[in-house]
């Protein structure tokens, strides 16, 4: 029992409750909801969510590890785009050099940005939409705006092949990302040094953290993933797409806001973000066996979204916080609160 | 010029920079200075730089940039289509005040409840083009009456949405400088907290720069419609969102809220058409187009922060 408390204290105060809860509640409505409506929940479902979390995964995990480090990357949607390209181009014989290369790229490219945000102390935002119109440019140049074919089609077969009934080598690599980086977020310095760059920069600076390191190394961990991610969704549909669209960072920031990462930097963790995803991925999952249109998953995302936002802002804590005051200096009567202010106030 | 004029002025460094390349580029581009080409950047500048001076009225009030006032676009230019049953101008009428209702709400959210205007605006673009898709059941829209014709014609040969643009640059421009709230707008973006403890209206600053944006995604969704006669949401106006905010950057805009003018964005918007316009007579992709246009975009902002720094 005091385990329990144990462990359920530990999340409270790591932030993993909400990404639990709404973990469980996803996973519920996942299996309840169809046979609600007469539909059998397959293994084949499970396995397209952890599909889904296989191709947005790393982008959520990108972006998830920037707004804790304090900075928004824009460009792994560039990047993805890019890393598939770059993948088909170079990995025809040896598909693990086409990944590296999808990766090293990535690490440059975020390297590049992220030591010209902390450099000249630029707004993260900006510069990675400069960096996401050069590479989805990059991306659309080399493919001549075409979707480019990758002949080793066998590749993409293996990747996606079932293991356990819900599981993939491609799902299982981006779980494998997931966990490393948790691993690190939690137990080293580094994980440390980000939260705290994230939390209050300058606080973080005075204390000997090296802020331009950290964001750096957060971009540049960002642009690998986003890299990896475009190269192994690449594989999977046997040809790169020059412009996958917004619908990606529409997941991938979804994904890092209901696993409760922080906007406004300092909170979150790989375990929340990859919860978030497992969640969103579970979600679509249903309207695929509700055989809903897609505009209702559309729709539900983007509700998550807004109430995500909302629930994350900081005016409604205040807001929260004066109405419990009024409430407690004149029990009964949130209206005549005007008065009694008047009286704290002469 | 030397390296300390370059840090002194970046800004002037820049808009030097700026004129050595168009010069350049445009005498040693076949092509380039015929009547004919200067028209067709002007079309091209056109609906971008409305969606750009909607934009730079979210950036000026301190709420960083809306990332679907491109799907504001697409959705204003379907409903316009779809409503032209009713009239041309009750259509125009009804959807320019959609975009301002939609993004104006969102406005109300990030200003009374605090909430981030980027994730926000982001979930207000996968709820636009739900309901475009539940409304157009996926299908392309085509125009249900005629009569608009004029909204997509040429008044000597410049296309009537650089008109409308010019029209709109004046009107706001004189609105930031000569009124109240415009000048509200301003401090809200300069230094929130400041301007909440003078008492400024900053909640109603920041309603009014998104309703401000909406309307002109409206205006600009109008006269896309009109030019294409028919919309499809493929894509979701993604493009015009990444544009807008390019040319906002470009054109010098301050992200941090509080500078920035109406007409500066628009040489930023003239600035980058006539850059892809080079790019396309030396027979560049439309790839290459984007890559130039985010080189750009950083020059932008690196040479503007390096003034701020310079400044100090």
């Amino acid at each position: 029992m005091s385990a329990l408390r144990h462990a359920s204290e530990r999340l409270r105060r790591g932030g993993d409750l909400v990404p639990v809860l709404t973990f469980l509640l996803m996973a519920a409505c996942f299996y309840a909801v169809p046979s609600l409506e007469g539909k059998d929940v397959e293994w084949s479902s499970g396995y397209a969510a952890m599909q889904t979390v296989a191709a947005y995964g790393p982008l959520a995990l990108g972006i998830g590890l920037g707004m804790v480090a304090g900075v928004f990357d824009l460009s792994v949607l560039g990047m993805f785009a890019l890393g598939g390209m770059l993948a088909v181009k170079t990995g025809g014989d040896s598909p693990a050099l086409g990944v590296l290369v999808a990766a090293v790229a990535g690490l440059l490219a975020g390297c590049a940005q992220g030591t010209l945000v902390s450099r000249l102390k630029l707004n993260s935002m900006s510069v990675s939409l400069g960096g996401y119109l050069i590479m989805l440019g990059l991306s659309r140049a080399i493919g001549a705006d075409q979707s480019v074919p990758y002949a080793n089609v066998n590749v993409g077969i293996d990747l996606d092949k079932p293991i356990l009934e819900v599981f993939s080598w491609h799902s299982l690599i981006v779980l494998a990302c997931f966990a490393l980086l948790g691993l690190l977020l939690r137990y080293t310095r580094i994980g440390r040094d980000i939260r705290a760059v994230g939390g209050d920069e300058r606080a973080s600076r005075v204390a000997g953290v090296r802020v331009g390191v950290v964001t750096a190394g957060v971009f540049a961990a960002s642009g690998a993933l986003a890299g990896v991610a475009g190269a192994l969704n690449s594989y999977s549909l046997a040809s790169a797409i020059p412009d996958p669209g917004f619908a990606p960072l529409v997941f991938a920031a979804t994904a890092a806001l209901i696993g409760g990462v922080a906007f406004s930097g300092g909170r979150g963790s790989a375990l929340g973000i990859a919860l978030g995803a497992l969640s969103l991925a579970l979600l679509q999952a249903m309207f695929g066996i509700l055989a809903s249109p897609e505009w209702v998953s559309q729709a539900v995302t983007g509700a998550l979204l807004v109430v995500a936002a909302v629930a994350a802002a900081p005016r409604i804590a205040d807001h929260v916080a004066s109405l419990r005051a009024r409430w407690a200096r004149e029990p009964g009567s949130l209206v005549s609160n005007e008065r009694s202010e008047h009286a704290v106030g002469s | 010029m030397s390296a300390a004029a370059i840090r002194r002025r970046p800004d002037v460094a820049l808009a030097a920079l700026a004129a050595v390349v168009l010069v350049i580029g445009a005498v040693g581009t076949d092509g380039f200075l015929t009547s004919a080409n200067f028209r067709a950047i002007l079309a091209s500048v056109g609906i971008l730089g409305i969606v750009a001076v909607g934009m730079t009225m979210i950036t000026i009030s301190g709420n960083l940039f809306s990332l679907s006032l491109g799907v504001t676009v697409t959705v204003a230019s379907m409903t316009f289509l779809a409503w032209l049953d009713l009239g041309v101008v009750p259509a125009i009428v009804l959807s320019v005040a959609l975009g301002a209702a939609v993004c104006g709400l969102q406005g109300l959210i990030v200003a009374v409840l605090g909430a981030n205007p980027i994730v926000v605006t982001i979930g207000f673009g996968a709820l636009q083009l739900a309901a475009a898709a539940k409304f157009a059941g996926g299908e392309a829209v085509y125009p249900d009456g005629g009569g608009f014709g004029w909204l997509a014609s040429t008044a000597g040969g410049i296309p009537v949405s650089v008109f409308v643009l010019l029209g709109l640059v004046v009107a706001l421009d004189a609105w930031l400088r000569l009124s109240r709230a415009g000048r509200e707008l301003y401090l809200a973006g300069e230094n929130r907290l400041a301007a909440r403890a003078a008492a400024l209206r900053v909640s109603a600053s920041t309603v009014v720069a998104f309703a401000l944006a909406g309307a002109c995604a409206g205006v600009a969704g109008v006269l896309l419609g009109a030019a294409n006669k028919n919309a499809a949401l493929v894509g979701g106006g993604d493009q015009y969102t990444f544009n807008a905010i390019a040319v906002v950057l470009v054109g010098g805009v301050a992200v941090t809220g509080g500078h920035g003018v109406t007409a500066r964005t628009v040489l930023g918007a003239l600035f980058i058409a006539a850059i892809s316009d080079m790019l396309l007579l030396r027979g560049y992709s439309s790839g290459i187009q984007t890559l130039v246009a985010g080189v750009f975009v950083l020059l932008a902002i690196v040479v503007m922060q390096l003034r701020k720094l310079s400044a100090r």
